[in-house]
């Protein structure tokens, strides 16, 4: 007869930043009746996931069940509405091209084969609709959510998210100390008893769940703490932050290559934000016109992972479990979906005596391939010749090789265990990346009339849909009448 | 037209059963013009044609070859599947059904099986079973197409049982129609280029000589091209499934009701199963010929099945395993010529139709440089082998999660020490009541819930969160969920009443179902 663990008692999150406070909010949520606490510190610059401002379309939906759904996220935290990030120059100078979110919307314009045969989970031979609803409606500038068919990711002020998740956290019950993390105590089987927090002694917990930053300061004092390095994988070692610029509304992020590296460039209601990712050929002159003025602030990396992210009873989430440069999105998307596979996989009070390394194992398996995605993802970047021309040749992993290789001979994007991209939208990134992709087997059909229906539903979709300006503020209109 | 031609990959399929006609139809209709496909075959050798029994996956493969659900259903005497019933696997007299669909509904993130163990222990919990629509309406055998939408209408799904010696014929009158020539003849020389290593030709007893650029193996167990010609290796995984034989026996049906579900009862040296059609019922008994012989399996055959028996038992042999690499040179093994694995959760077919889907997909045609490049073979065998893991692993446990130690044969079945891959999944189960989550190839979560609690490995425990909701509240929920799925099921109709309404919009009706 099977029988429920005890739950755990305590558990202690260390770092204050977007994760740990969002980290504790679920956790809250799962165990109500868990002492839980932030232990909360100065920031490292490079933790990119603690200062993202967006995210991929997975986020909104994982933040909703936290309690923090997308309309409070737009009226409270500066949120905005992302369809798709514009690639310019991955395919040689003056290119452009688009990469949207979502499966393609119109279901008779996907190969059926595969998704009827596979059970819909391979991305086979896809075909890219003539023209994208996402392109469409970001061109027009016209959007609402809830539009069918149309899959969106969220931007926010991440301050102000940071604020909004402790208030709930907060009257939730989640305690909060400051304060810098010191040594561990480790019992006999290796399990931390506890670790010395400046000014407050030794704080003790069933759980200790580790999101510092880079530095990883709890999982880095765990007996088998090692780091995989991605240095050759990925070219960039430090990243400047321009000053923002006027608010912009707007549905597209753009993605530029520069002389001085990759510049992203994401609109939003609290400045337009310039990222410039630098290429070991930039110099100060290049980064400057890069970025349009003197950097305000820089951050330093060494992109890598943690080996195993679970170690004893500590838990790595985000940077502090791998660190890698903040594009697409990636950062705050795998800090949410760790949070995510540790509310799965959440242990019992018999942690503490180490009996069962099932659960850790299984999460620090999901984990690597995560990562191994993430690095992937980005490591996708620096495959054109636009791009490697630029940051030079890095070291392809083999299921690099093997996606790159089938997408620009066979048009095929092969299925990844725990990817954050569908197969689709991963088909569509690497065509914005300047890859170009193969010709699928299957003879091509005559769709002249089911292209010639999608446009009609499109024209229809984009007529529904206001000005995206004009939506934003009926909504924030509306709340303000509410409030007063 | 004669430019197409001139392109057109030429392709042998070797072999007329089931994966044979399924690939060469297939291949003709959805390469078009790519490629010029001929099928050699030979009356004098017999097709294995058991596979009566399928997978949901099969629907996709009708559906895309366009050919129509009903009339497909009526030429190969089809009835609906919605899973398997399991019958003395994990302790005699104990059974339960696999569903192709999921069991109740998670809450606060925890999944609804850690809720049913809670309240199991508690005493509260009906069966599992009793949590799921796809089981429940197998139960009360009734049928009606699952809804599209995320309702409860929608949580399940359904297969085909069919008459294997029916659907090969079906598919070999399908793929005439596209054009894809038949030859009749028995291949007694295979013809390799000697720097290749290519195959270029089978030459037939009668002297005729068949070329081509790719060959398709589905020659069965004897793997002619594949095993034989190349001489691929094998990995043999008969220590783990070591049935080798299976004796089947059609029989009438004794009952008015069809059964919208395979049976499979664990037999003491193997299983037997219970596959109904329109028509009749197909049965058989998988056996390990170590353990029994082939004189008794037939007799408890006989003896076990409910209705007249149709013909004398027919012996099959073979070994679980698979060829290393299923893809080499330019021949690509389909079905059995590939891999066996016994028909326990209805693979065979399936493991077939993924083996032509990746292979549609890596096609060397004239767009990708007309040769065979390498990347695209390794791909295809480790989409391959991939699939083949998976479901050895699934099938093993099967076996090895019983009580059972009535004979040598689940004696062995149970002590013996199973795959790394598999004892990390038990691991996880056995010692905490989780799934290792995988999203590609077959099998997920519900089916390996369904197998274990099912077979009675309950884990040593569940997931401590299902404590924080008042449980007479957990209680009425489930309650509510099952008054549910008893409410759906009352609404759809009988098997055998869905069945005569399908086929009575095309006339005539059946023989077998006609009353």
């Amino acid at each position: 007869m099977s029988a429920p663990r005890e739950l755990l008692r305590s558990v202690v999150v260390a770092g204050g930043g977007l994760t740990g406070v969002l980290a504790a909010l679920a956790l809250r949520r799962a165990l109500p009746a868990t002492q839980i606490t932030v232990i909360s510190m100065p920031q490292n610059a490079a933790a990119f996931a603690d200062r993202a401002a967006n995210a991929l379309p997975y986020a909104h939906r994982f933040l909703e069940r936290l309690g923090l759904p997308e309309d409070r996220i737009v009226l409270q935290a500066g949120g905005s509405h992302r369809l798709m990030t514009r690639y310019f120059g991955w395919s040689g100078e003056g290119s452009a091209a688009a990469f949207p979110y979502g499966a393609i919307t119109d279901p008779a314009l996907l190969t059926g084969f595969v998704r009827d045969w596979g059970g819909g989970r391979r991305g086979a031979n896809v075909q890219t609709p003539p023209g994208s609803v996402a392109e469409m409606l970001a061109d027009a500038g016209r959007y609402q959510p809830g539009l069918p068919g149309v899959e969106h990711a969220l931007r926010w002020h991440p301050a102000s998210l940071r604020d909004l998740a402790i208030g709930m956290a907060a009257s939730l019950g989640v305690q909060h100390i400051q304060g810098r993390i010191g040594a561990v105590r480790l019992d006999a089987q290796g399990i931390a008893a506890g670790f010395l927090v400046e000014g407050a002694g030794e704080i003790a917990a069933d759980l200790f769940v580790d999101c510092t930053g880079p530095a990883a300061s709890l999982l880095a004092q765990m007996p088998g703490a090692e780091r995989i390095d991605w240095s050759a994988s990925l070219p960039v070692r430090e990243v400047f932050f321009g000053k923002p610029g006027q608010p912009v509304l707007a549905l597209e992020d753009r993605v530029s290559l520069t002389p001085a590296g990759w510049l992203h460039q994401m609109p939003g209601r609290d400045g337009l934000q310039r990222t410039l990712g630098v290429a070991r050929t930039a110099n100060e002159q290049s980064v400057v016109a890069a970025l349009g003025g003197e950097p305000v602030d820089r951050a330093a990396f060494v992109p890598g992972r943690a080996s195993a992210a679970w170690l004893g009873n500590v838990v790595a989430l985000g940077d502090a479990a791998a660190v890698f440069e903040p594009l697409m999105g990636l950062n705050a998307d795998f800090a949410l979906r760790q949070i995510d596979l540790l509310l799965e996989l959440l242990p019992g009070h018999d942690i503490v005596r180490d009996i069962f390394p099932g659960e850790r194992d299984e999460y620090n398996r999901r984990t690597a391939l995560l990562a191994g995605n993430v690095r992937d993802l980005l490591g996708a970047h620096y495959c054109s010749a636009a791009a490697q021309s630029l940051f030079g040749p890095i070291a392809v992993s083999d299921t690099l090789e093997l996606a790159v290789d089938q997408f620009t001979r066979r048009g095929r994007t092969p299925f990844f265990e725990e990817s954050p991209l569908l197969e689709q939208e991963r088909a569509s990134l690497f065509s914005a990346l300047g890859l170009p992709r193969g010709r699928g087997s299957l003879p091509a059909v005559d769709d002249t009339d089911s292209a010639r229906e999608f446009a009609g539903r499109m024209r229809a979709v984009l007529q529904a849909a206001p000005p995206y300006p004009q939506w934003m503020a009926g909504v924030l209109q509306h709340a303000r009448e509410a409030q007063s | 037209m004669g430019e197409a031609n001139s392109k057109a990959v030429r392709i042998v399929v070797l072999g007329g059963g089931t994966a044979g006609w399924m690939s060469a139809a297939a291949l003709a209709r959805l390469l078009g013009p790519k490629a010029r496909v001929e099928l050699v075959e030979s009356e004098d050798i017999g097709i294995v044609g058991v596979g009566e029994a399928t997978l949901p996956h099969i629907r996709g493969f009708v559906e895309r070859l366009g050919i129509d659900e009903a009339r497909f259903m009526a030429a190969t005497h089809a009835t609906y599947k919605l899973g398997i019933d399991f019958r003395d696997f994990g302790r005699i007299g104990e059974s339960y059904i696999h569903p192709f669909g999921s069991f109740g509904e998670e809450l606060a993130g925890v999944p609804f099986h850690h809720y049913w163990l809670e309240l199991h222990r508690q005493g509260l919990a009906d069966d599992i079973g009793a949590y799921s629509l796809g089981v429940m309406a197998a139960k009360a055998n009734r049928f009606q197409p699952p809804a599209t939408d995320q309702s409860l209408a929608g949580t399940y799904g359904y297969a085909y049982q069919f008459d294997a010696t029916l659907f090969g014929p079906f598919m070999r009158d399908f793929a005439r129609g596209l054009g894809v020539k038949r030859t009749e003849g028995r291949v007694t020389h295979v013809e390799r280029d000697a720097t290749s290593g290519n195959v270029t030709e089978l030459v037939l007893e009668s002297g005729e000589r068949i070329g081509g650029d790719l060959f398709v193996d589905c020659s069965g167990f004897r793997s002619l091209l594949l095993g034989d010609a190349l001489g691929e290796g094998w990995e043999d995984w008969s220590h783990w499934l070591p049935c080798d034989r299976a004796a089947a026996l059609p029989c009438e049906h004794v009952t008015e009701e069809i059964q919208p579900y395979t049976t499979a009862t664990a037999m003491p040296a193997g299983w037997r199963w219970r596959i109904p059609l329109q028509h009749r019922v197909g049965n058989g008994y998988v056996f390990a010929s170590d353990f029994v012989s082939e004189d008794e399996a037939c007799a408890a055959i006989l003896g076990a099945v409910e209705g007249k028996p149709l013909a004398d038992p027919r012996v099959l042999r073979f070994t679980a395993g698979r060829r290393k690499r299923s893809w080499q040179n330019n021949v690509i093994a389909v079905g059995l010529a590939s891999g066996f694995l016994e028909p326990l959760e209805s693979t065979s077919i399936y493991l077939a139709q993924m083996a032509i889907t990746y292979l549609i997909e890596l096609f060397p045609d004239a767009a990708h440089g007309g040769a065979i490049d390498p990347r695209d073979r390794d791909e295809f065998n480790r989409l391959v082998d991939m699939e083949y893991d998976r479901v050895r692993d699934f099938l093993i446990l099967h076996y090895h999660a019983t009580t059972r130690d009535d004979s040598e044969f689940w004696n062995h079945v149970r002590t013996y020490q199973v795959p790394d891959t598999l004892a990390d999944k038990l691991e996880l189960w056995k010692r905490a009541g989780r799934i290792a989550k995988y999203a590609d190839g077959l099998f997920y979560d519900a089916s390996w819930i369904a197998v274990y609690i099912g077979q009675g490995l309950l884990p040593e425990t569940h997931d401590a969160r299902t404590q924080l909701p008042d449980p007479a509240q957990t209680s009425r929920a489930m309650d509510a969920f099952h008054a549910a799925v008893a409410q759906e099921v009352a609404a759809m109709p009988g098997h055998r009443e869905y069945l005569l309404r399908e086929a009575a919009r095309l006339a005539p009706v059946p023989e077998g179902l006609a009353a």
